[in-house]
C-alpha cells in the first residue's frame, strides 16, 4: 500500500515536471522573415520566433546594437540563412551551439555573384551585393530544404514534440512544393522570354525555374538617374526584355517611362522582412499571380 | 614549575643566537613538509575540479599534457595548433557540441581566451558588471584582472605583442571591456575573453583599414586596375575595433582553415563520449584526451616526487633531533658547573631536569607557534602559490 502511494506520487510529479518542460516555449531567433515564418509554421504553439528587424529594413544589411545581440545569445535556437546573408554575422558574438545554417545542405549550389557596385536604399546604409547570391528561399525547393532543417533543428530541442513538428512540417511542405509546382508550370511555356529584374535579388528564382533574367541596379522608391537609363537601353539591345520584375511597388514615374519602351511592370517581392498583409505563402502567391502576367 | 619556566626563558633569553637557531630548526623540520602537503592538497584540489568539469578535449597529437595545461589552466605553452575545420567535424558527429579555444596572446600578462559565446554557458560564468561580448574587438574580464589593473565596464585593454621587435607583426590591439565576470575561483578570473575571430585579428589574420576604392591618399596605392587594389604598406590599419571603422574589418582566405589550440568537447553522453573517443583512436591528426586522467598522471608524478622529498625531509628531521639532542647534551656538559651551584643550593637532580625540560618545551613551543603562523599564510595564499609555482 506504501509503495503504491509512493509510486502515484512520483509520476504525478514526473507528470507535473514533463508538462512544465513542454509548456515552455523555445525562443527562436531569425534572421529573416522567410525562416520565421517557416519556424513559427513548423514550431506552432511550442515555440516564441522572434525576428527583431524593424520594419521597411532589408534584414541582410541591418546591424543590430549591442541589446539585440544579447537577445540573441539568449534565443535557444538562431535560424541563420547562410549564403553570407544578414552581414552583421560577420561581426557579432554569438553562440555556436544555437546557430542553425538553414542553407548548409546545399551550400555547394551557392550562386556568386560578382556585382559589386555599392549603393544605397533605405535606412541600410551603403551595401553592395558582392559575394554569394542570398535570397535562397525564392528557390521553393529550397525554402522547402531550409523549413526541414528547421524541422531538425526542432525535433533535437524538444523530441517530444516532434510527432506536432513533422505535422506542421508536413502542411507547411505542401505548400512550398505547391508553389514550386505552380511557378514551374508558368516558366514552362516559355523559357526564353526575357525578363529584368531592377535589383539583382533573384538569382535563386531565375535559376530554378529557367527565368532569361538579367539585373539592373535600381531601386523601386526611386527615379533611376538618366546614366541608368542608358545602361538600361544598352542592355535591351541584346537582351529584348518586355517585363521588368520590381522588389517593390515601383514609383509611378519609372513605370510611366518603362511604358514608353514598352516595358511593363510586375512586383515579385523576396519577402525578406515581415509583410504588412498576409504572409510568406500568400505573398509568394500575389507574386505567382504577378508572373503569370506576363505570360497572358 | 613557573619558577622552573622563569629560569629557563631567562637562560633562553640570555643565549639568543643559540635559542633562535634551535626554533628556526624545528620550525623548518615540521614546516616544510606540512606546507607542501597543503600546497599539493590546494594544487589536486584546484587542478582535479577544473579537469572534473571538462569531459573532453580535443587538440592536434602531441603532448596531452600541453593541451590540458594550456586550455584549462591558460598555461602560455602553447600546443600544436588545429584549424576550425576539426569543431565543424565534432559538430557533423552529432555526438557533441565543440567550443573552439584559443589561447596564444596576452594582454597586460594576462592570457587571451579567444573562444565563443557558449564557453561562458559551459563554465556557468555570470556577468558582474557591464554586458556580454557582443561583437568584434570587445573583452569580457575575469574578476581578478579588473582588480589588479583597476578595469571597469568601457574601459581599454591592449593585447601584448607576439614578438617585441617584430616589426612586420600583427598590431597590438586596442579592446574595449565590455563587462566583468563574476569571481569564480578558477583561471577564468585571471583571464580576459574575447570572441575568436577578435583573436584572430590579433594574430593579424582579420584587419581594418580604410576602403581602397574611396582612399584619396594616392600615395599608399601601389596598383590599381580595373579590378584590384594593391595598397602599399603606407596603408594606415586600425589598432582598434571601433563602431564606425567595425564595416571596415575583414578576414582573408578559408574560414575553416583559421587557426585554434583546442576544442572542448562537450558529448551529448557518456556513450556518445566512448564513441567519439574511439573515433578519434586512429586519427593521425587530432587526439581526444580526458583532462581527468590528464591530471590524473600529473598528480601521480606530483605525489611520487612527494614521497621522495618526504623520505629526505624525515632524514633531515632525524639529522636535526639528533643534533639538537646533541646540543642540549652539550650543553648541560658546559653548564656542569651551573647544575653544580643549584645542587649546592639544596636543589634537587629533578629540578635540573625540570630546568632543561622547560628550556625544550618552550623552544618547541616558540616552533610550534611560528610554524602555526606560516603554515596559516601558505593556507591563505595556496592558490596564488601552485599558481605561481605549479601550474605556471
Amino acid at each position: 500500500m506504501n509503495a503504491k502511494f509512493w509510486q502515484i506520487i512520483v509520476s504525478i510529479l514526473l507528470a507535473v515536471s514533463f508538462t512544465a518542460s513542454a509548456d515552455e516555449k523555445l525562443s527562436v531567433y531569425a534572421v529573416n522573415y522567410p525562416l520565421a515564418y517557416f519556424a513559427e509554421r513548423i514550431g506552432g504553439s511550442s515555440v516564441n520566433v522572434v525576428l527583431p528587424v524593424p520594419s521597411g529594413i532589408d534584414p541582410a544589411f541591418w546591424e543590430p546594437d549591442a541589446s539585440v545581440i544579447a537577445e540573441f545569445q539568449r534565443a535557444d535556437l538562431i535560424l541563420l540563412n547562410g549564403a553570407g546573408y544578414a552581414k552583421w554575422l560577420k561581426h557579432a558574438s554569438l553562440p555556436r551551439r544555437k546557430l542553425v545554417n538553414t542553407s548548409a545542405v546545399f551550400q555547394r549550389d551557392y550562386i556568386s555573384v560578382e556585382q559589386t557596385v555599392t549603393h544605397q536604399h533605405g535606412p541600410g546604409g551603403d551595401h553592395s551585393h558582392a559575394g554569394t547570391a542570398f535570397t535562397t528561399w525564392l528557390d521553393f525547393n529550397q525554402a522547402r530544404m531550409q523549413a526541414k532543417v528547421i524541422l531538425s533543428a526542432l525535433k533535437k530541442q524538444r523530441p517530444q514534440q516532434a510527432d506536432v513538428f513533422i505535422q506542421n512540417y508536413t502542411s507547411l511542405e505542401k505548400d512550398l512544393v505547391s508553389l514550386d509546382q505552380a511557378l514551374a508550370a508558368i516558366m514552362e511555356q516559355d523559357s526564353n522570354k526575357p525578363f529584368i529584374a531592377s535589383h539583382p535579388v533573384y538569382q535563386y528564382l531565375a535559376r530554378r525555374y529557367n527565368i532569361n533574367l538579367k539585373s539592373v541596379m535600381w531601386e523601386p522608391e526611386i527615379m533611376p538617374a538618366q546614366n541608368q537609363w542608358d545602361a538600361l537601353q544598352q542592355l535591351l539591345a541584346t537582351h529584348g526584355a518586355g517585363w521588368m520584375i520590381w522588389e517593390g511597388q515601383p514609383d509611378k514615374q519609372s513605370v510611366a517611362r518603362l511604358d514608353e519602351l514598352d516595358i511593363n511592370s510586375l512586383v515579385f517581392s523576396p519577402c525578406a522582412n515581415t509583410p504588412e498583409e498576409g504572409d510568406f505563402i500568400s505573398v509568394m502567391k500575389n507574386n505567382i499571380r504577378e508572373i503569370e502576367k506576363a505570360f497572358q | 614549575m613557573i619558577n622552573s619556566l622563569y629560569i629557563a626563558w631567562r637562560y633562553l633569553v640570555f643565549n639568543k643566537v643559540r635559542t633562535a637557531t634551535l626554533v628556526a630548526c624545528i620550525t623548518l623540520i615540521a614546516f616544510l613538509p606540512m606546507a607542501l602537503q597543503l600546497i599539493l592538497e590546494e594544487s589536486q584540489q584546484l587542478l582535479q575540479s577544473r579537469a572534473n568539469s571538462t569531459p573532453l578535449l580535443l587538440g592536434a597529437r602531441g603532448s596531452a599534457l600541453d593541451l590540458v595545461m594550456n586550455s584549462l589552466y591558460f598555461d602560455d605553452e602553447v600546443p600544436e595548433i588545429i584549424s576550425m575545420q576539426a569543431a565543424d567535424e565534432i559538430t557533423d558527429t552529432g555526438l557533441a557540441y565543440a567550443i573552439p579555444l584559443y589561447i596564444r596572446f596576452q594582454a597586460r600578462n594576462k592570457p587571451i581566451v579567444g573562444t565563443s559565446i557558449d564557453y561562458f554557458d559551459f563554465r556557468n560564468l555570470q556577468i558582474a558588471q557591464g554586458r556580454m561580448l557582443a561583437v568584434l574587438g570587445e573583452s569580457v574580464i575575469g574578476a581578478v584582472v579588473a582588480e589588479e589593473y583597476g578595469l571597469a565596464p568601457g574601459d581599454s585593454i591592449v593585447s601584448s605583442p607576439d614578438t617585441l621587435f617584430d616589426l612586420a607583426g600583427a598590431y597590438p590591439l586596442k579592446m574595449t571591456v565590455a563587462g566583468i565576470l563574476e569571481r569564480s575561483h578558477t583561471p577564468d578570473d585571471q583571464a580576459v575573453f574575447v570572441d575568436l575571430k577578435t583573436a584572430w585579428v590579433i594574430e593579424g589574420l582579420g584587419h581594418g583599414h580604410e576602403d581602397l576604392s574611396r582612399t584619396r591618399d594616392s600615395s599608399v596605392i601601389l596598383n590599381r586596375s580595373e579590378d584590384s587594389v594593391t595598397a602599399n604598406a603606407k596603408l594606415f590599419q586600425y589598432t582598434e575595433i571601433t563602431e564606425e571603422n567595425m564595416e571596415g574589418f575583414h578576414f582573408h582566405g578559408d574560414a575553416s582553415i583559421y587557426p585554434l589550440t583546442a576544442l572542448l568537447v562537450v558529448p551529448n553522453d557518456a556513450k556518445a563520449a566512448t564513441l567519439l573517443r574511439g573515433r578519434y583512436l586512429e586519427n593521425q591528426q587530432y587526439h581526444i584526451v580526458r583532462p581527468t586522467e590528464v591530471i590524473q598522471g600529473l598528480m601521480e608524478n606530483i605525489f611520487r616526487i612527494k614521497r621522495v622529498i618526504d623520505a629526505v625531509i624525515a632524514i633531515v628531521g632525524l639529522a636535526t633531533v639528533l643534533a639538537i639532542t646533541l646540543v642540549f647534551a652539550l650543553s648541560v656538559r658546559l653548564r656542569q658547573r651551573e647544575l653544580t651551584t643549584i645542587f649546592k643550593l639544596g636543589c634537587s637532580r629533578m629540578t635540573a631536569v625540570k630546568l632543561i625540560a622547560a628550556e625544550i618545551v618552550i623552544i618547541v613551543l616558540a616552533a610550534g607557534i611560528i610554524c602555526a603562523g606560516l603554515l596559516h599564510i601558505v593556507d591563505a595564499n595556496a592558490e596564488t602559490l601552485v599558481r605561481m609555482f605549479i601550474l605556471n
